[in-house]
């Protein structure tokens, strides 16, 4: 079974502050890691092509070059191959366009049986680029799954739909986007790890031209949407900073919350 | 794309460091200049008054989108209803469509729903487009997709939203790529940009640091997910009566390969924050379990109900359902108290529209006391038993 | 989209030549390793004052154990630089992991990788690769530890055997070793000469090891006293041939000295970490203490010393890799990089005040391990001594 993992290299948004005297992003030394969700996408492959046997498990990644980073993790967890899409022709992609490249290197790389990816990525959230690179190769799909069997030729999936779960039946070829009560995902191996940094590592990159693309196809000029402003949300509340001792700032707040009758007799109806 | 920045007629104005969200640009010796982080997006064309910065990308022509013209809402159903956020939805619909003067539709697919058709009406829906087909009997992505994309492609819509709903995140996409749309995910804001006509899509980006406002010229419907939660239905009016439309597709019985085999009721965990009064949330901040028994005993003294970031969820001290924010719940409770936890964007935007907020945090930079009523700077584990036998004692 | 157009077009290019680097990478992994499975357990492994087993076999589920022997024999192919990374980042998160972790990595398995038989590998080495067997190293007597020509333990000669005698002491990870490795003297009265080093299985007859020592720091690396009474070997546990036994161990002292001095590296960032952390949070009269100008020196202070001890560790990595035996060198970062994980640990209790004096924050952990550093891989006194002797020959 060829298997593709779609993953995504993202800030570390937990690392990730703002200075409070200009409301600026502090963006140096943010960590850029391989997206949590990913990882379980990941470790849902290597399982399942042990499990099938004669399987390969090739991770895809769209984004600049230092996204190598995220390729070398994924090949240290236990991918066979990596592949890398990078072009300066690719940025400011929207969801369209990504899913658009993603889809066309699958192709260009022998198609897939099965394709699984992170629900959303946290820079991001969106989930969208599953189903949509799902629809461009014409592939069923599920998403949301949190428990995969492969029975036969077909993939038996559980999902979460909000208040209910779901156990879908798919025959295969299937895009299938995890989330992360999936597996627990192990660490990358050292031996692996180092392979992978090395020139005769299991990595390809491919560009634009190289997936048959013109400029005018792919990134912002590819989109369908696209940004056209940016801002801090500014918050209309007036701050009024509580001082002193714990008790002190707890009898304060208390004093306000009575004030704004939000406090009553017994506690807070 | 390749951004480059035109050193003769750069002025050194900074507009476009305000415009990037990448913190890609520096100033050097009074000239912009791109640095390491810059990753060619585009976003600071537009901000450039000099227009000194330049890019590979030709002018695009717009297409004549003249004959499309409706504001939609996908009626999303669950447990045999309409789910809240249609609803919600359609009262958006209404505003868009009145700065428009278009009319309101509703998308409602399935199998024997029209008896659903009049509460579409009632919340504001103008016209109703009815599917029905035995294989719409229950959500699945490819029947839905095909049922959707015909009605869409026959009626040519302007403005599409959908309810970011598991359903709705599963199926919008689907359909965006199989029509060439473009879409927008969970947004928090909508509106009409005054000029263009064009429908204005905001919601958290880049990391969910700051908000981006975004829009689709290149395709239509403009399509666009909402959470639920984010809009306010109109109050309903019963009785109010529209224009039902029904619609007959054809779907193929390659989209019918998947099948359901069972569908799982999970127990009901009773947790539902979208209702509650008071809510005590807690992040990173609180550190371990015995910090979260330390805010439930201050929900229980509260009367609250108990939440927490997706850091929260992540680390296992709180259940999903229990999570606020954008990849969590909405809520808008009359008292909200921030715990341990920083408030960013993505956080924010689920519980921003509370009526009172107060943070407690070590951090006094943190941005929750941005949005904060009542700030108290200090180690939660001191703070909160203060708090907890003040709120007893009161 | 506004203004001008460049004209520029896709065009077919040659495939770059993009890989990660692998220092980078492998600290990256690690420092997530240590963030995620190292610290919220650090606090409750070293108050149970034992052996981290589950944190011990995910290292060796990672190949971390074989980072210094080449991945055809069951290793990860690294090197020194990538070693002292790891055992860098594991330190920053708990001192005692990470001295277990380099024991099993260098003293534990040196001589059994590069000395033992076939057989020897597939029962003793592979399992201790994959962290399912524990190795320890003993060199220290009771009267003698850096004064290792004066070494008591006897090996002598019975037909196809050994029989040894002796009684060692601070034996790091002797409590759970399944396999010691025992510096021992094939010919008394010849110094230098007779040393060798020799493979003891736990279950040798005549082996007893001693309680876990009470120690002030490290609490989870148990150390004891190993007695060895007529304990029969057979003679391919005698791993050197005769005679080069000093030679063998002055192979790997530059690495010990670099590894321990990188232990240190990893205590001192923790140390300096959390009174960063804390200074930009605690308010004092009504000013971040960071804003007041001894903190601001304290922290001048730890961040100059760390950036010196990083290069210094990073140069005698590098001249390890390549092939060098930077003794002198090796000694001076040892000494220069564990004080300044002395003095860091010591001012971040300042910086940190009465929650240094708290046991249910890490900075006395920091305080207490950092002592540690001092002795192990040679005390500081007799790394002067022979620093400075090495100059003035």
């Amino acid at each position: 079974m060829r298997i593709f993992v779609l993953v995504k290299q993202v800030p570390d948004s937990t690392e990730i502050k703002i200075d409070p005297r200009t409301g600026n992003l502090l963006r140096q030394g943010v960590a850029a890691i391989m997206n949590p969700e990913d990882r379980h996408a990941l470790q849902a492959a290597v399982e399942l092509a042990a499990q099938v046997g004669e399987s390969s498990v090739t991770v895809l990644t769209m984004g600049p070059p230092q996204a190598i980073d995220v390729l070398t993790e994924a090949l240290a967890c236990g991918a066979d191959k990596a592949v890398l899409l990078t072009d300066e022709l690719f940025a400011g992609a929207d969801t369209w366009s990504t899913s658009g490249v993603l889809a066309r290197a699958i192709q260009h790389l022998g198609g897939a049986h099965l394709v699984l990816a992170g629900r959303q990525a946290i820079d991001g959230d969106t989930a969208q680029i599953g189903p949509q690179v799902a629809e461009a190769l014409g592939m069923e799909q599920a998403t949301y799954v949190q428990e995969i069997e492969y029975l036969d030729g077909e993939l038996e999936v559980e999902r979460r739909m909000g208040e209910h779960l779901e156990r879908l039946c798919l025959p295969l070829p299937a895009l299938v986007t995890v989330v992360a009560e999936l597996n627990v995902p192990g660490h990358p191996r050292l031996d692996l790890l180092l392979l992978a940094c090395q020139d005769r590592a299991p990595i390809e990159i491919l560009n634009a031209a190289d997936l048959g693309f013109k400029a005018q196809e792919v990134g912002l000029a590819g989109s369908l949407t696209e940004v056209v402003e940016t801002f801090s949300p500014k918050s209309a509340r007036e701050t009024e900073f509580l001082e002193g001792s714990p008790a002190e700032m707890a009898a304060a707040l208390l004093g306000r919350l009575k004030a704004a009758k939000l406090l009553h007799k017994g506690g807070l109806e | 794309m390749t951004i480059r920045i035109d050193q003769q007629s750069c002025d050194g104005c900074v507009r476009c460091l305000a415009a990037c969200p990448y913190g890609g640009i520096d100033i050097a010796d009074g000239k912009a200049v791109l640095n390491l982080r810059c990753t060619h997006c585009g976003t600071c064309l537009d901000a450039c008054p000099q227009g000194a910065i330049l890019s590979d990308a030709g002018t695009r022509r717009i297409p004549d989108f003249s004959e499309y013209r409706g504001v939609w809402v996908m009626a999303q159903q669950e447990a045999g209803g309409l789910h809240p956020v249609s609803l919600e939805l359609l009262g958006k619909a209404r505003e868009l469509a009145e700065h428009l003067g278009q009319d309101v539709s509703a998308l409602l697919l399935g199998d024997r729903v029209e008896p659903l058709v009049g509460a579409l009406f009632a919340a504001g829906a103008q016209q109703v487009h009815l599917v029905e087909h035995p294989a719409l009997a229950g959500y699945r992505t490819l029947p839905f997709s095909r049922a959707a994309a015909q009605v869409i492609q026959s009626q040519k819509p302007e403005i599409l939203l959908v309810g970011a709903t598991p359903m709705g995140r599963d199926l919008a996409p689907r359909l965006a790529r199989r029509l060439g749309l473009g879409l927008t995910a969970d947004c928090t804001g909508l509106e009409i940009d005054a000029q263009e006509r064009i429908l204005r899509q905001t919601r958290p980006a880049f990391g969910g640091n700051v908000m981006a406002t975004i829009v689709g010229r290149y395709s239509r419907p403009q399509v666009a997910t909402v959470r639920p939660g984010i809009m306010k239905p109109l109050p309903p009016e019963p009785g109010r009566q529209g224009r039902l439309l029904r619609h007959n597709v054809h779907i193929p019985s390659q989209d019918l390969r998947t099948t359901l085999l069972k569908t799982i009721q999970v127990p009901r965990s009773g947790v539902d924050l979208t209702s509650a009064r008071v809510i005590v949330a807690g992040g990173r901040g609180v550190g371990n379990m015995a910090g979260f028994a330390l805010l439930e005993e201050l929900a229980g003294v509260l009367g609250a109900e108990l939440g927490g970031t997706r850091v929260a969820y992540e680390s296992g001290w709180i259940p999903h359902e229990r999570q606020i924010g954008q990849t969590g719940v909405t809520v808008r409770p009359d008292l909200y108290v921030a715990v341990g936890l920083s408030g960013a964007i993505q956080h924010r935007a689920g519980m921003l529209d509370s009526r009172f907020i107060v943070a407690i945090n070590k951090d006094r930079a943190a941005p929750i006391f941005d949005v904060a009523d009542f700030a108290l700077v200090g180690d939660f584990s001191k703070i909160v038993p203060a708090v907890i036998s003040a709120a007893q004692e009161a | 989209m506004s203004g001008k157009t460049l004209n520029l077009k896709a065009k077919v290019r040659p495939p770059p030549r993009i890989r990660s680097d692998a220092p980078r990478m492998v600290r990256q992994v690690f420092h997530r390793f240590t963030e995620e499975e190292v610290i919220p357990r650090a606090q409750a492994i070293d108050e149970s004052r034992a052996f981290p087993r589950e944190l011990f076999k995910m290292l060796g589920d990672m190949n971390a154990f074989g980072v210094r022997y080449p991945r055809n024999k069951g290793g990860a192919g690294g090197s020194t630089t990538i070693f002292c990374i790891i055992c860098e980042e594991l330190a920053r998160g708990l001192v005692s992991l990470a001295a277990e972790y380099a024991m099993q990595c260098l003293m534990g398995t040196n001589f059994l990788f590069h000395y033992g038989n076939a057989e020897q590998h597939e029962r003793y080495f592979l399992p201790a690769m994959k962290g399912e067997k524990v190795t320890a190293f003993c060199m220290t007597e009771p009267d003698n530890s850096s004064d290792l020509t004066g070494c008591k333990t006897s090996a002598k000669r019975d037909g196809e055997d050994w029989v040894i005698n002796g009684v060692k002491t601070f034996v790091t990870n002797g409590p759970v070793a399944d396999l010691f490795t025992v510096l021992v003297q094939t010919r008394p009265g010849s110094r230098g000469k007779g040393l060798n080093f020799c493979l003891v299985p736990r279950e040798a007859p005549g082996l007893s090891v001693s309680r876990a020592f009470a120690t002030l720091g490290t609490w989870s690396t148990e150390m004891s006293e190993l007695a060895l009474s007529d304990v029969v070997i057979p003679a391919q546990n005698m791993l050197l041939p005769p005679g080069t036994g000093m030679r063998a161990l002055l192979s790997i002292v530059a690495e010990i000295r670099t590894m321990t001095a990188a232990l240190g590296l990893g205590l001192a960032r923790a140390a300096y970490e959390a009174s960063v952390r804390y200074a930009r949070e605690r308010y004092q009269f009504g000013r971040l203490i960071k804003d007041y100008q001894l903190i601001q020196a304290h922290m001048a202070n730890m961040a100059t010393n760390i950036y010196a001890s990083e290069l210094m560790v990073r140069d005698c990595c590098a001249r390890i890799d390549r092939g060098e035996s930077p003794l002198n060198l090796s000694s001076m970062t040892k000494y220069f990089v564990c004080e300044t994980a002395c003095n860091a640990a010591d001012r971040a209790t300042r910086v940190l005040g009465g929650y240094s004096y708290s046991m249910d924050y890490p900075v006395q952990r920091y305080y207490r391990d950092s002592r540690f550093l001092l002795y192990g891989g040679g005390t500081h006194e007799i790394l002067q001594s022979t620093i400075g002797r090495t100059l003035l020959r």
